[in-house]
């Protein structure tokens, strides 16, 4: 049941039209509900009535470059992300070492544990992080109790918690698709190489890192993506202003201003569809590698 | 060591002090770096949690105290006497429902012609709904948020149920697509050999075969859309407040702390039977695969 064999055709020689007729419902709902929505937005921020007349122009993107507060929230959501996607990176690494080259029962636990945030929802992760670092919450109890420490500023309802929450949220996903780009590399190569006489160090400068290029690529990418969409999080775990652009939208949209919305989803759009082109490059040259 | 001890006695003690130290010293130079991060990941991860279930079980908890000053359950008759938590509540059931139902009634038999079917293009179709994944999510949902505007649809079960359908499509129709291609077709056709009609063969063959997987899919639809926060707040208020909008209002109007914790504690429940079965169903490297990886 692996993914690739998904698209190698399994199906009878004898060609079935009215396959076509099963695959239509759930393709027409997504062109209803993805494909047009999002080029509808497209077109409709680009094109002005002018006298009654439909013509091209960008007024409406140099509006929201003109508008301090929004470039303040674009490149806050672009900071934040940034920070955010690296220091998963830091953190997960380590951690999908251990995984891939230690069989114990103490990595059972480890990876129960990095996997473990995937099964709690958005919304009891920013509740629980919540109490454990707001004000007079478990941590600053713990700190002030066993340590005396009486300085603990909370990072609830500032830009770090955001990324403190984020980051939570983001560790299964990243310590996967690493354990899965390490696991890619056979013992056999790294066994060779040490019998050749290479050192712990050379191993993993000069074999495990450049052959984890990719999948690297991928989950940079990936939590880019997720990050820079992200709303839950940020809505209730971050500061009222500046804010990430998708609470940012959220309350352009209730504020009865859509073509606004629009527009700031239409830039989302034009940011991840540029970092996309890295995930989707790395996955196809993976994919032709591997002979696919 | 007290003093009244002999000699031998003491070379005893030392002997095992001193051989218990080295297996535990040895154990932790050679399992350091494990150890560290086991508690640290523990700490870190579970720490959060534990924190909202001691919450959901205290009466009063005064600054700073590590454990609840005053146990109790007190709170749990007022959380579910709120009306907007047991409306929330229902209101969450019968969406997750209807999205479930529906995305099983569009997306299965889409999964078995791509199983089992011969039609040109049929690759690209089902790398088709990888568009769903192609936007970022919450920039998505407001230009459909707009849309749904104009058609009346923002504060209705309909819109809330249509834009949660989105999620679903992907998972909903490549797990069962991979399940029914891995049925083994010979069994189906010593079946048909025997005279047994094709009816008969899909519901007592085929289907008993795909249907752990297919479970798996259905769980992971109704989960998914009970839990999924965004869409619904962006489409359902003020009218239709699903149990985690419900939720959201809760940790912004500041109100009993216990409130928040125990819903969260009941909120929790099918994820927990989500990670069970998942784990059982969906083994290894599937998800990281789904990935590009």
């Amino acid at each position: 049941m692996s993914q690739q064999s998904l698209f190698h055709s399994s199906a009878t020689r004898k060609r079935n039209w009215y396959g076509y007729l099963l695959v239509a419902p759930p393709f027409l709902i997504m062109l209803a509900l993805i494909i047009y929505p999002a080029s509808l937005a497209v077109i409709e921020t680009v094109l002005v009535r002018r006298n009654g007349v439909v013509q091209f122009s960008l007024q409406r993107y140099m509006d929201f470059f003109n508008t301090p507060l929004a470039v303040t929230n674009l490149f806050f959501t672009l900071r934040l992300t940034i920070i955010t996607v690296a220091l998963l990176f830091l953190i997960c690494f380590p951690i999908a070492l251990y995984l891939r080259f230690t069989v114990s029962r103490l990595s059972g636990t480890v990876q129960f544990l990095s996997l473990f945030p995937m099964f709690v929802p958005g919304i009891i992760t920013a509740y629980a992080l919540i109490r454990f670092l707001g004000a007079n919450g478990w941590l600053e109890r713990f700190l002030e109790v066993l340590f005396g420490y009486e300085g603990y500023v909370s990072p609830y309802l500032r830009p770090s918690g955001i990324v403190v929450g984020l980051v939570w949220e983001g560790i299964p996903i990243t310590v996967l698709i690493l354990t899965a780009g390490l696991s890619q590399i056979s013992d056999s190569l790294l066994e060779t190489a040490q019998d050749v006489g290479a050192n712990r160090w050379q191993i993993f400068w000069k074999i495990i890192l450049p052959l984890l290029q990719r999948p690297v690529l991928i989950v940079l990418s990936l939590n880019f993506l997720g990050i820079f969409g992200a709303f839950t999080i940020p809505y209730l775990l971050g500061p009222a202003a500046p804010e990430m652009m998708g609470p940012y939208m959220q309350r352009t949209f209730n504020n009865n201003l859509p073509s606004q919305a629009q527009v700031q989803a239409v830039i989302t759009f034009v940011i991840s569809a540029l970092v996309s082109v890295f995930y989707v490059r790395a996955v196809v040259s993976q994919r032709l590698e591997q002979g696919e | 060591m007290s003093h009244g001890t002999t000699s031998a006695e003491n070379s005893l003690w030392r002997d095992f002090l001193q051989s218990s130290r080295r297996s535990f010293g040895q154990m932790l130079r050679q399992e350091w770096y494990g150890i560290s991060m086991a508690v640290l990941l523990a700490l870190v991860i579970l720490g959060p949690m534990l924190n909202v279930f001691l919450w959901a079980f205290t009466q009063r908890w005064r600054y700073p105290a590590l454990l609840p000053t005053e146990w109790g359950i007190r709170f749990w008759a007022d959380t579910f006497a709120r009306a907007d938590i047991t409306e929330g509540f229902i209101t969450s059931l019968y969406t997750s429902f209807f999205v479930t139902l529906l995305s099983a009634l569009i997306c299965l038999p889409a999964a078995y012609a791509f199983a089992r079917l011969n039609f040109p293009g049929r690759t690209p179709l089902l790398l088709s709904f990888l568009a769903t994944n192609a936007f970022p999510r919450f920039g998505l949902y407001v230009t459909i948020a707009v849309i749904f505007f104009r058609l009346q649809l923002v504060g209705t079960v309909a819109g809330v149920v249509l834009i949660q359908l989105i999620n679903t499509l992907l998972f909903m129709i490549w797990i069962p697509t991979a399940a029914f291609q891995g049925v083994d077709r010979t069994l189906e056709e010593a079946a048909l050999d025997v005279g047994a009609s094709r009816l008969r063969v899909f519901i007592q063959i085929t289907l008993p075969l795909v249907l752990p997987a297919l479970s798996a899919a259905l769980l992971l639809t109704f989960v998914g859309a009970f839990y999924e926060t965004q869409g619904a707040l962006l489409i359902g208020v003020p009218n239709v407040r699903t149990l985690p909008v419900v939720m959201i209002l809760l940790i912004n109007n500041q109100v009993v702390v216990q409130y928040g914790a125990i819903l969260s504690v009941v909120l929790w429940i099918p994820s927990v039977i989500l990670l069970v079965f998942a784990q059982r169903v969906l083994r290894g490297g599937t998800l990281a695969a789904g990935f590009g990886v």
